[in-house]
């Protein structure tokens, strides 16, 4: 073995010269490369913004929006600032509309299940084979009532196709069905306006223009009905746009990011919230408090309310109903709003009339600053709006699934078996179907459960219009097209149902016997061509086919209110159940509040990062799922921050971290929604949660059918395990952590 | 020794900054081997592909789509129309390499240069007699202020600005 050679000073020297000077030689030329597009996309011009006006689709409001693309690729989506609803703003939903679009988990191609339902092995299956294969299914039915059809939140013009080929098959019409809408109850606001006014068109409250808003249980400035639209108002409300400020009361039992933006915030007894508003009602009367004259004819509605045991019911003091009646009665404009919480237990829809009847009481329906009806659509096609159906009605499906009366099941943007109760028997029902088609984007909760799911374009991707409702202060009708070419090989549900009416033939066939999704919809928009009301002018059809997707819309130039016409319901004696709960309050101490989350709303968001790294409001949790209980309770169970418990009901259980929350009421357990997938994406399913609607009882407000979502009791049992939620924010109530 | 070390030494680095030069003033090796001069011979003019030079920053390339158009029929019996007409049946975008680039710090629009007047051999070079694209000149800071200070005095002084191309 020979030592080491030593390197001399100046060989080290050569050697480091030489190395540099071998570095000098290699390329010094950057290599670039630029790939051509395939197809071009239209008005592409390279590194230049096209705007495209379209709809959002995260949620039922339907805001408009723009979007910029850039060769071909959809890059910020804004809101639309000429659309009547919104006037170009938009939440954080929105924004996040273009993880919908290029999210990673999408279906890149129709596919059938191989390894049987259940099995996740999915295989891409041709689409004309796909056609054949479900026009066979459809045609070999025996019976055509052996057909069923659950939807979501449909596109207005698949629903209408939708219920043209059910209706050409002799079949029944679609069952829509999702938790957003049960959540914030539109069925049973729905059911309200038919029985008061007489249409089945939802209120719209004139909030900007309003000095006294009571809302009860509607988080308006969230997720309830139309928030951006809502937020707008509040703002133009609270920054005194009529040289004074706005007054916003909030009863509700949990302290909701609406409730924090209001003046006050009244955690009534769960269930009670009725009983307040007749309280308040009746102290109105009695009192003739307000500058409307005699509430003579309104003192029928009230004769059997006693203050006092209204009071006592609701946890609210005789003297703070008092006040607020005054407060109320005495505004120049002042509006009560019915909202979701309420149509969440069993005595909802008498609760909801209660509260709408405070407006008759100060006369608000109707006048500037109160409530107005929702504009139906303009024409009579545009006027087939997917309605919402009842939970009895869902439960009656899932009945008909149950007893093998259902031989096809098809379904579109739903996602039963993550969105009902558990304990509504979904899971049992689907597997008794023979045979189920999705078209489902991705491989949610009730794909897996399907056979074959032909995916649908995602909503940046699609055709479309939707009137809005709520609605605006005008008829608006809001136009969809595509901002970008389809990523994958998708198919527009439209398009399947019209190729299905081709290949089916007879009565199908002339009943959809449009070429393309695109014909069907330029002829049925080219009905508001010539309208006199239209905030622009065409003068051929064409031309205002070209308007509409410039303006993202139709809508009238002028401000045109519907004012409410009344039925005679209002003349008898307003009653309201005393709220009923399910489980023993012995064995379940707490009510159960399942809320709708301002990221996920009803789960549907969990699939999109920017919404799950978006912190909660009020809490500041990121990525995760936790229970909020009031401190008091916490001590008593002796619990803290972070620890896990179980929450059990009558009908399930699951576990979560807690965070202590004092914005609660000491007997309510309250628990967002949307965390919990077991499927829906690699994002949906990475963060360690439960889907509260595990433990949710399947009961129903008997008035109305609608899903009693906050009826059920929960105990809550600590587990003796901390599982550290992330927050943005400190626990220790001081605002941000510091680096200090 | 040290004297001839240090001639040894110099002639090297000499060598290699000749031939990073001729690098820079190369054609990259293509994917498909692309002919500039025939196009211009069979008068296509340069707006025709690079269709947005007028209208935006970006000259940009001509899609597949539009290669195919002509392809289709024209010169199919070539080898390179052959490659390319494989990239098409395969709808797979051909990897060019960029011949011309500015760095990412700098704001430059082929737009804003051709309503001067100027025309796309100032820059490019006579693209229309490459057989096989190449930079005619080394595209950096000095280049483009020896045209600028060039211009009429009024407009030097934005021309000169730091701030006109980097914004």
């Amino acid at each position: 073995m020979s030592m080491p050679k030593t390197i001399t000073r100046r060989e080290f020297l050569k050697i480091a010269a030489g190395a540099s000077i071998a570095t000098g030689f290699t390329s010094a030329v950057r290599s670039i490369v630029i790939e051509p597009f395939i197809y071009p996309p239209e008005e592409e011009l390279p590194g230049q913004a096209t705007w495209y006006a379209s709809t959002c689709r995260q949620c039922a409001a339907g805001c408009g929006i723009i979007v910029r693309t850039i060769d071909g690729r959809a890059k910020k989506i804004e809101g639309n600032p000429l659309h009547p609803l919104n006037r170009g703003k938009l939440c954080a939903r929105g924004q996040a509309g273009l993880q919908v679009l290029y999210n990673p988990d999408r279906l890149k191609n129709a596919v059938r299940q191989v390894g049987g339902r259940g099995s996740r092995q999915f295989e891409p299956f041709y689409w004309p084979d796909a056609l054949d294969l479900l026009s066979s299914k459809i045609a070999a039915l025996s019976s055509t009532e052996r057909f069923a059809f659950l939807g979501g939140l449909m596109p207005s013009h698949t629903y209408r196709l939708t219920s043209l080929l059910l209706e050409a098959l002799g079949a029944a019409p679609p069952v829509i069905y999702d938790l957003q809408s049960a959540l914030e109850g539109r069925s049973a606001v729905s059911q309200l306006s038919q029985a008061l006014f007489g249409a089945p068109d939802l209120p719209e409250y004139d909030l900007s223009q309003s000095d006294v808003v009571l809302s009860f249980g509607a988080n308006l400035l969230e997720t309830w009905m139309s928030p951006v639209a809502q937020s707008v108002a509040y703002g133009a409300m609270r920054q005194g746009s009529m040289g004074r400020r706005g007054l916003l009361v909030q009863f509700e039992p949990r302290l909701s990011s609406t409730a924090a933006s209001a003046d006050e915030w009244v955690p009534v007894q769960p269930g009670a919230e009725g009983f307040v508003a007749l309280a308040i009602g009746r102290i109105i009367v009695e009192e003739r408090l307000g500058h409307v004259g005699s509430h003579q004819s309104q003192a029928v509605l009230y004769q059997n309310v006693d203050v006092r045991d209204m009071s006592a019911a609701s946890d609210v003091p005789v003297d703070t109903l008092r006040h607020l009646a005054r407060v109320f009665a005495d505004a120049d404009r002042a509006v009560a709003i019915p909202g979701g919480y309420l149509s969440g237990q069993q005595n909802g829809f008498s609760s909801m009339l209660a509260v709408q009847a405070l407006n008759l009481v100060i006369a608000q329906v109707g006048r500037q600053g109160g409530m107005f009806l929702s504009n139906p659509g303009p024409t009579a096609a545009l006027r087939q709006n997917p309605p919402v159906n009842t939970f009895d009605e869902v439960m009656d499906l899932i009945r008909r699934m149950k007893a093998g009366e259902i031989d096809l099941l098809l379904l579109h943007s739903a996602n039963p078996l993550y969105e009902l109760p558990a304990a509504a028997g979904f899971f049992e029902a689907i597997a008794r179907v023979p045979f189920v088609v999705s078209f489902s984007p991705v491989v949610d909760e009730t794909a897996v459960w399907a056979d074959l799911i032909l995916p649908d374009h995602t909503y940046l991707e699609s055709w479309g219009y939707q009137v809005p409702s709520p609605g605006a202060d005008r008829p608006v009708v809001n136009s969809q097209q595509p901002v970008v070419s389809p990523l994958y090989d998708t198919l527009a549900t439209s398009d399947v149902l019209l190729g299905l009416a081709a290949r089916l033939g007879g009565k199908l066939a002339a009943a959809l016997s449009w070429r393309d999704e695109a014909s069907y919809l330029e002829e049925t928009v080219s009905e508001l061509h010539g309208s006199s009301l239209g905030a622009y002018s065409a003068r051929t059809p064409s031309g205002f086919w070209a308007l509409w997707r410039q303006y993202g819309g139709w809508w009238s130039e002028k401000q045109i209110r519907r004012e409410p016409e009344l039925t005679d319901i209002v003349q008898k004696p307003l009653l309201i159940a005393e709220p009923h709960f399910e489980g023993d309050p012995q064995d379940y101490p707490f009510h159960l509040y399942p809320y709708s989350s301002i990221t996920l709303s009803d789960g549907r968001g969990a699939n999109l990062p920017w919404l799950q790294e978006t912190p909660d409001p009020m809490t500041t949790v990121q990525w995760g799922m936790w229970v909020e209980i009031n401190p008091e309770t916490a001590e008593g169970l002796g619990i803290s921050d972070n620890d896990v418990v179980q929450v059990e009901s009558p009908h399930g259980s699951m576990e979560a971290s807690v965070v202590i929350y004092p914005g609660i009421r000491p007997d309510i357990v309250a628990i967002p929604v949307g965390q919990g997938h077991q499927d829906y994406g690699r994002f949906a399913q990475a963060v360690i949660g439960s889907n509260p609607m595990a433990l949710v009882a399947p009961v129903t407000d008997p008035d109305t059918g609608a899903l009693a979502w906050g009826a059920t009791r929960v105990r809550l049992k600590p587990i003796g395990k901390k599982q550290v939620l992330a927050r943005l924010e400190s626990l220790d109530g001081n605002g941000r952590e510091s680096l200090g | 020794m040290t004297r001839r070390l240090l001639l040894f030494f110099s002639i090297l680095i000499l060598a290699a900054v000749l031939v990073t030069r001729a690098q820079v003033l190369a054609s990259p090796e293509q994917p498909v081997a692309f002919n500039h001069q025939i196009h211009a011979q069979a008068g296509v003019q340069c707006l025709f592909c690079h269709s947005s030079a007028l209208r935006a920053d970006i000259a940009g390339i001509p899609s597949m789509q539009k290669c195919m158009g002509c392809h289709t029929i024209i010169a199919t019996d070539n080898v390179a129309v052959q490659v390319l007409t494989s990239y098409w049946k395969r709808k797979e975008p051909i990897p060019w390499v960029r011949v011309s680039w500015q760095p990412e710090f700098v704001y430059f629009s082929h737009q804003a240069h051709l309503r001067t007047g100027e025309n796309c051999e100032t820059c490019h070079g006579d693209v229309g007699r490459m057989p096989l694209t190449r930079p005619a000149v080394k595209m950096d800071m000095g280049w483009c202020l020896d045209c600028h200070l060039l211009q009429p005095e009024e407009k030097v002084v934005r021309l000169a600005d730091c701030l006109t191309c980097h914004k």
